[in-house]
């Protein structure tokens, strides 16, 4: 019956793929997209619920299998497409009235988010780290066309980049595969099975130190160009400044996480075979680099979505950071998961709407917009403050986590670095916000009508950060520590 | 066997070298197809005596899918992204041609060199297997920072594809080869989806030329 779950869960975005393809009516896709991530939902809803209570469950030879920290991934990725996927009615809606999206645009997208949703969820179902592979380079492939939804100039460049770059970073995590598949070839229980993450995780401590080393810089390298950490993240601002808004929100709430749950996966496996934290000290230097660069960048940033894309670069250093700390830094990191991925969905997609008001997505000429629209202005001003970290919002618990961690593992340097790089975050990001929020309009404005459903789309984001900042129920909390303790973590 | 393996590995190095040193754009496409043929025997040559009823099934999946995909396939695509996007047939490399086949054959020698210190924990099949595909990963990067088209790009990613392909034979036991089917469907994919962003970016931008694609910045 589980099993069953499973591959229903596995096969109902590739049927959806399909079908996407057969229906005519923009507005018909768009309906058929939100009902089939709802109905994904559903499948997900049954499918990790006994995981958080009971055990892992595995089907098809081992091939496919959940636990908690998968199925606290699952959560995630069903929240931002659910989200993201609502919104995308309400957003191109506009855009069918303007003429802009028509019956070739809405089967391109409707098809390729259903692919994007089955490959990422392959990802996160696959205990093969070769399928799990597969699965990360089918993402790239079929995310790329739904940046240039809208053909331009500049979203093809950005296409290109995302394509090219990521390409061959994940050619290099196929390396870094191979490389641990090397190491489990000498030793005899992992024959036949040596790209099993159950096998190599039990028997970790059996595999060469030295390869495992090497290999673990290769995934780092690969996956972490995916992830967008520094300095490998060159194609991200162009490509989250370029795709429209829900993609955008996709790409940042989880496409960077699904990458980075991969580097996650052999955390514990190459730190029980080097017998110390040596993921943990690459993943302290990637994730220092990437709040600094993400930190200078964003003081001199115009563009309101260039701007939240370096806040992901930024938010995926915190938690490789928190990663590498090891201990509750882990339980931190997973926790800052969740917070960001939330926060970063709603921050674009109220960035997108401003831009579909405003016409441009120039800071400088975006003035006012709490006046102009109150409710994603106003939405958008709360989820800045989030963003850097402001209490009581739950980003500030799981930093504040991370922080604790950092002292009391004694980590001075690292903490300094944290400190500073989210001080200048801090000052860059708030000056935008309140500027485009109350600054002065450039021309006598008409203040946008706000729906219920746009309401309900921002606020209830903010209110779940609003209410994780303040109490955490012990069932998340329960699932939280399940998850972190996969990798080593304590609760 | 081996030194059949041997042989085909010198041959792979050899079109690595012909294909940086060359300056026309079809004579790149039809060596890295070339390339891709060859690679499609490597399987056999390693594996085939020592494999079991059902590994012969899996080499023999392997070898005539890299050969479909690597060596028609994927050449077939390129060929059709150069037709369409209009582009004239010459490399147009970043910096000259000696200095590109002098740097490659600096990287063969250091690939020699590293395949001699990196110790293994079994020893590989085939001599040549871990400097061919060290050979093939730095020709690969080398081709993909030196050339201006987008479609020598493709052909860079290919090379490097390639490398970590010979690299992966080392361990054929251990990949599944499902999971062998499933990267080089993922890298037929790729080399569609990169051809047919090659032909909208020549329809809007009258080029192809990476360097020129700068205006997203900071």
């Amino acid at each position: 019956m589980d099993s069953l779950l499973l591959w229903i869960f596995l096969l109902l975005p590739v049927l959806g793929s399909i079908l996407c393809l057969f229906l005519r009516k923009p507005k018909l896709v768009l309906a058929f997209t939100t009902v089939g991530v709802l109905a994904e939902d559903l499948a997900g809803g049954f499918l990790i619920y006994p995981v958080f209570t009971g055990s892992p469950l595995h089907t098809a030879d081992d091939w496919l299998r959940i636990d908690a920290l998968s199925g606290y991934h699952i959560l995630v990725m069903l929240l931002v497409f659910s989200l993201s996927s609502i919104f995308a009615y309400r957003y191109f809606g506009k855009e069918i009235e303007s003429g802009d999206f028509k019956e070739s645009h809405a089967a391109r997208f409707g098809s390729l988010w259903f692919g994007s949703l089955g490959a990422m969820s392959l990802v996160l179902l696959s205990n093969n780290l070769g399928l799990m592979w597969v699965g990360i380079e089918a993402t790239t492939l079929i995310t790329a066309f739904l940046i240039c939804i809208h053909r331009s100039q500049t979203s093809l460049e950005a296409t290109w980049k995302y394509v090219l770059l990521c390409s061959v970073g994940i050619a290099l995590a196929f390396l870094g595969t191979l490389l641990v598949g090397a190491a489990a070839s000498s030793v005899s229980i992992f024959h036949g099975n040596g790209l099993m993450w159950t096998v190599l995780y039990q028997n970790a401590s059996k595999l060469n130190p030295l390869t495992m080393k090497i290999a673990f810089v290769f995934l780092l390298v690969g996956y972490g160009t995916k992830a967008g950490l520094a300095p490998l993240h060159n194609w991200l601002p162009d490509a989250h400044s370029q795709a429209p808004a829900p993609v955008s929100a996709l790409f940042s709430g989880f496409m960077l996480n699904a990458a980075l749950y991969c580097i996650m996966r052999y955390i514990p496996i190459v730190n029980a075979a080097a017998q110390f934290n040596f993921a943990g000290h690459l993943l302290l230097l990637f994730g220092v680099i990437s709040m600094l660069t993400a930190a200078v960048f964003i003081l001199f940033q115009h563009d309101i979505k260039r701007l939240l894309a370096y806040s992901s670069v930024e938010h995926l250093g915190i938690t490789a950071i928190g990663l590498g700390l090891g201990g509750l830094g882990i339980f931190a990191a997973l926790f800052h998961i969740f917070n960001h991925s939330v926060c970063k969905t709603t921050g674009f997609l109220s960035a997108g709407k401003l831009d579909q008001i405003y016409g441009t997505h120039d800071m400088r000429k975006m003035k006012g917009t709490i006046r102009r629209a109150p409710v994603w202005g106003s939405g958008l001003f709360l989820i800045f403050l989030a963003l850097v970290g402001a209490a009581p919002f739950a980003i500030f618990m799981s930093e504040m986590l991370i922080i604790k961690t950092a002292v009391d593992h004694n980590q001075i340097l690292i903490l300094s670095f944290f400190l500073a790089a989210a001080g200048i975050v801090f000052v860059g990001v708030l000056s935008h916000a309140l500027s485009t929020a109350w600054g002065e309009p450039p021309y006598s404005l008409v203040s946008e009508k706000s729906k219920i459903f746009d309401i309900l789309i921002v606020f209830f984001p903010l209110a779940l950060l609003l209410i994780l900042g303040i109490w955490m129920p012990y069932p998340f909390r329960e699932v939280l520590e399940k998850a972190s303790s996969i990798l080593g973590g304590k609760g | 066997m081996i030194q059949d393996a041997n042989f085909i590995l010198l041959i792979v190095i050899v079109l690595d070298l012909y294909i940086v040193s060359s300056s026309r754009l079809d004579t790149c496409v039809n060596a890295t197809a070339l390339q891709g043929a060859a690679l499609a025997f490597l399987p056999f040559a390693l594996w085939w005596k020592q494999a079991s009823s059902g590994e012969m099934i899996g080499l023999l999946l392997i070898g005539a899918g890299t050969f479909v995909v690597k060596s028609l396939l994927i050449p077939f695509l390129i060929f059709r992204s150069i037709r369409e996007a209009n582009v004239r047939r010459e490399v147009e490399p970043s910096i000259s041609l000696h200095f590109s086949l002098f740097t490659a054959a600096v990287f063969v020698a250091g690939s020699f060199w590293m395949a001699s210190i990196v110790v293994f924990p079994q020893s590989p099949p085939a001599s040549l297997i871990v400097p061919a595909a060290f050979v093939g990963v730095l020709v690969g990067f080398l081709l993909l920072v030196s050339r201006q088209k987008a479609i020598t790009q493709v052909v860079g990613y290919l090379i490097l594809e390639n490398g970590i392909f010979i690299f992966g034979q080392i361990l054929f036991k251990e990949l599944p080869f499902i999971v062998e089917l499933g990267i080089l469907l993922d890298l037929l994919v790729g080399v569609l989806v990169m051809g047919i962003a090659i032909n909208h970016i020549s329809r809007q931008f009258d080029h192809i030329d990476v360097n020129r694609l700068d205006e997203l910045k900071g």
